[in-house]
């Protein structure tokens, strides 16, 4: 065997490796033996690093020494709900200056929820001759400059995709900074930006790209623009409208219309800013062939949805706010039998009364009509337990499973039960469940189901849930896949946390708060778990001016192999051998 | 991965039996004999210090994205900054002028931008009693049907919908 090892030269092997492409059998390569490591690493051209801390670059950069694409992501998912004050951390510069020297080669960078800053971006643009993507996915920290510098150096530029990002853009002229002599734009999403671009370079841009793919615009591009955009870039697949609004009038209508109808391969809209009803027509033409509808920011009532939606039979994925109604979600199970991926969104999350009627119903009836369906992400304001049973019998190749019923604690409304068994249904019939997030008045006992069958699940959400800490020791204990569990307002202490503490160096992440753990806890977490960093959050001061046995605001451990990290602000501590004695 | 015959119903925290942690290292299960070694002697872990159910803020709850917030709240503010012209003539003057009746929030302030307007004192609907006597003109409007009515005797909202113009006629009714 080791001699047939041995005789296979190495240009064979980097050749049969070249088709491997996912990181979990890369790595798994790599571990084979030490001739396969040494091969692999020097033909590692992706790297996925999920928590910036885990590791640091200089670490990164000596294992993969020829890398072309990098995706890093910073703060946790919970810092998307304003759970994680500003300052905790997530900064991209020390990454961008080392791979700067590292990797003058690279070509693609993808960052989530870190922070990014003008002189990032201005590294990057004169750093990397061939640079070819920036995404950045609901990143803060950067301004309209830090986008010029891009768009000014990076000739070879295809893909910048801002996403949810914070920019601050007190101007539009960004976009001029593209030379006349930059074509090779395949997507451009700027749908995240508050302020005009200035359009006739963006018509131009547009018009001399003929790659151009995907354009998400912001909401500052009028209706009137859109005509002549769609123009000039028939060819687009993708497209986020600007604002949907204008006066109605037959020669704006129709010259909206014809622009839709030339574009033959448009298969994703999104956008769709303050919508009147009477253009939407405009887009039937080409209803049939859109596989992705986006239409979260959109105001639309149900029976102009209704009308859409049921025109669109081609779809695959719908977003929307809940003024569909259960009504058009009878429509969206009778019409879409494609559908994989529902999301729909509350129109007025702090109302304390309904202001739709979009209720379990809707939900069931798009489980019943829709059988491929496997992604949910549900808004509403009631729920049964007889509901989510329903939805499990129905969607047992359920991946994705997000419900969210707007009053913490809220109980089956018919029977006032808690909604443990409805959720259990769901681990229990859906097997493949990879994520799960919780909602309404939950027990222990969902836990206990949860941990029981959801064993290929890998991201849990809780929130205003459970009775103890064997809530958590069952999750903790149970869910063999568990990457990364994030808890607020739950009575988990200490107990179940130290006695599944090896658990969490085999997790990306934990994320508590507003729990029960105490500071004396953390501090023995941190004692013992050199492999984790136990970061407590805690805006009212440090941690040693409250009793041991007070608990931490917000609690944050992740497994990482560089250790605390420096950068932390005044209202983190990080959990150490050394600060376990110099707080006690 | 093994764990024996224990089944997540039978585990509990104060058994002394660990779950049986098969597939790790036998260092990993002296640390967690440590830590609930630790736990027993002393280490004053306090019972749930949240006697009330916590009330979420509505700055971290429901989990919407702020992206997703702030374009739900603009849209309501698109109606706040929406306008409603409609022609306003007063009796003997040919020409007329024009007022934003969403930039008011209801007959009172409508009335006071008129008086101001117009340099008179106005007659409608509501008026007190006492105040009749000194009113030189009576303001009027016309609605979707084409009839002519006095402004004030309907909710401002009910007004708002149906009004397509004012006049402002002589009060020697």
């Amino acid at each position: 065997m080791l001699r047939m090892a041995r005789s296979l030269p190495e240009e064979v092997l980097e050749h049969v490796f070249s088709f491997i492409h996912s990181d979990k059998d890369r790595n798994a390569i790599s571990m084979v033996c030490k001739s396969w490591y040494e091969i692999e690493r020097w033909c590692r051209r992706r790297i996925f690093v999920g928590n910036c801390y885990a590791v640091n670059p200089s670490m990164v950069i000596r294992r993969f020494p020829e890398v072309r694409s990098v995706e890093l992501k910073g703060k946790p998912h919970f810092a998307d709900f304003n759970l994680v004050p500003d300052g905790w951390g997530g900064y991209v510069y020390p990454w961008i200056a080392a791979m700067a020297n590292a990797y003058p080669w690279l070509e693609e960078i993808s960052l989530k929820r870190m922070v990014v800053t003008d002189e990032t971006l201005e590294l990057i643009a004169k750093s990397f001759k061939n640079f070819k993507v920036l995404v950045l996915s609901s990143c803060e920290g950067f301004s309209t400059d830090g986008l010029a510098a891009i768009a000014a150096n990076c000739r070879n530029l295809r893909q910048l995709d801002l996403r949810e990002s914070e920019v601050d853009d007190p101007s539009g002229h960004w976009l001029s900074h593209f030379p006349d002599s930059f074509t090779s734009l395949v997507s451009l999403n700027i749908s995240c930006l508050g302020s005009e671009v200035n359009f006739s370079a963006l018509e131009h841009l547009v018009g001399r790209c003929p790659n151009l793919r995907t354009l998400r615009l912001n909401r500052a591009v009028p209706l009137d623009r859109l005509a002549n955009i769609l123009r000039r870039a028939p060819q687009l697949v993708e497209l986020g409208a600007g604002t949907y609004s204008a006066e109605l009038r037959p020669d704006v209508f129709s010259s909206i219309a014809g622009a839709f109808s030339g574009c033959k391969e448009l298969k994703s809209l999104s956008g769709f800013w303050d919508v009147v009803p009477g253009y939407l027509p405009a887009i039937y033409p080409i209803c049939s062939s859109l596989t992705s509808l986006n239409l979260s920011y959109a105001t639309i009532q149900s029976p102009d949805l209704v009308k859409l939606v049921s025109q669109c039979q081609s779809l695959q994925r719908l977003w929307v706010l809940d003024y569909i109604e259960d009504i058009g979600l009878e429509a969206l199970a009778a019409f879409c039998k494609d559908l994989q991926e529902l999301r729909v969104f509350p129109s007025e999350p702090f109302a304390l009364e309904p202001n739709v009627s979009l209720t379990e119903q809707g939900l069931v009836s798009v489980s019943e009509g829709c059988l491929k369906l496997h992604s949910v992400l549900y808004f509403c304001r009631q729920m049964t337990n007889d509901a989510l049973v329903t939805i499990a019998r129905n969607c047992p190749k359920m991946t994705r499973f997000r419900l969210c019923i707007i009053e913490p604690r809220t109980p089956d409304y018919i029977t006032l039960q808690p909604l443990d068994d409805g959720f259990g249904a769901i681990v229990e019939h859906c097997k493949d469940l990879r994520r799960l997030s919780l909602s309404g008045l939950l027990t222990d006992r969902v836990f206990e189901y949860i941990g029981t069958h959801a064993k290929k699940l890998e991201m849990l959400s809780v929130a205003f849930a459970g009775d103890s800490d064997l809530g958590l020791h069952h999750v903790l204990y149970g869910c063999e896949n568990l990457r990364k569990l994030e808890i607020r307002d739950c009575p988990f202490g200490d107990k179940a946390l130290l006695a599944n503490a090896a658990k969490l160096e085999t997790m990306r992440s934990l994320w508590m708060s507003s729990c029960s753990v105490s500071f004396g806890a953390c501090k023995l977490l941190g004692q013992k778990m050199p492999r984790l960093n136990i970061e407590v959050i805690d805006e009212r001061g440090p941690p040693d001016s409250r009793p041991e046995s007070c608990p931490v605001e917000k609690l944050y451990i992740y497994r990482t192999l560089a250790g605390p990290r420096f950068d932390m602000p005044g209202f983190v501590w990080t959990m150490d051998e050394d600060s376990a004695l110099r707080f006690s | 991965m093994g764990r024996g015959g224990s089944t997540s119903s039978s585990s509990s925290l104060e058994s002394s039996n660990y779950p049986a942690l098969t597939s790790r290292s036998s260092s990993l299960y002296q640390q967690n004999r440590d830590l609930s070694t630790d736990l027993r002697l002393g280490l004053s872990i306090s019972t749930s210090q949240q006697g009330n159910p916590s009330i979420p803020s509505e700055s971290d709850w429901p989990p919407i994205k702020p992206i997703l917030k702030k374009a739900l709240a603009a849209e309501e503010n698109e109606c706040d900054s929406a306008t409603f012209f409609v022609k306003v003539y007063m009796e003997g003057i040919p020409i007329g002028r024009k007022l934003d009746l969403l930039a008011h929030d209801g007959y009172h302030d409508l009335i006071r931008t008129l008086n101001h307007m117009f340099n008179t004192s106005i007659l409608w609907a509501e008026m007190d009693g006492d105040e009749h006597s000194e009113q030189n003109h009576v303001l009027t409007y016309e609605d979707k049907e084409g009839d002519w009515l006095i402004v004030g005797d309907v909710p401002w909202e009910m007004f708002l919908s149906s009004v397509r113009r004012l006049k402002i006629t002589r009060a020697d009714i």
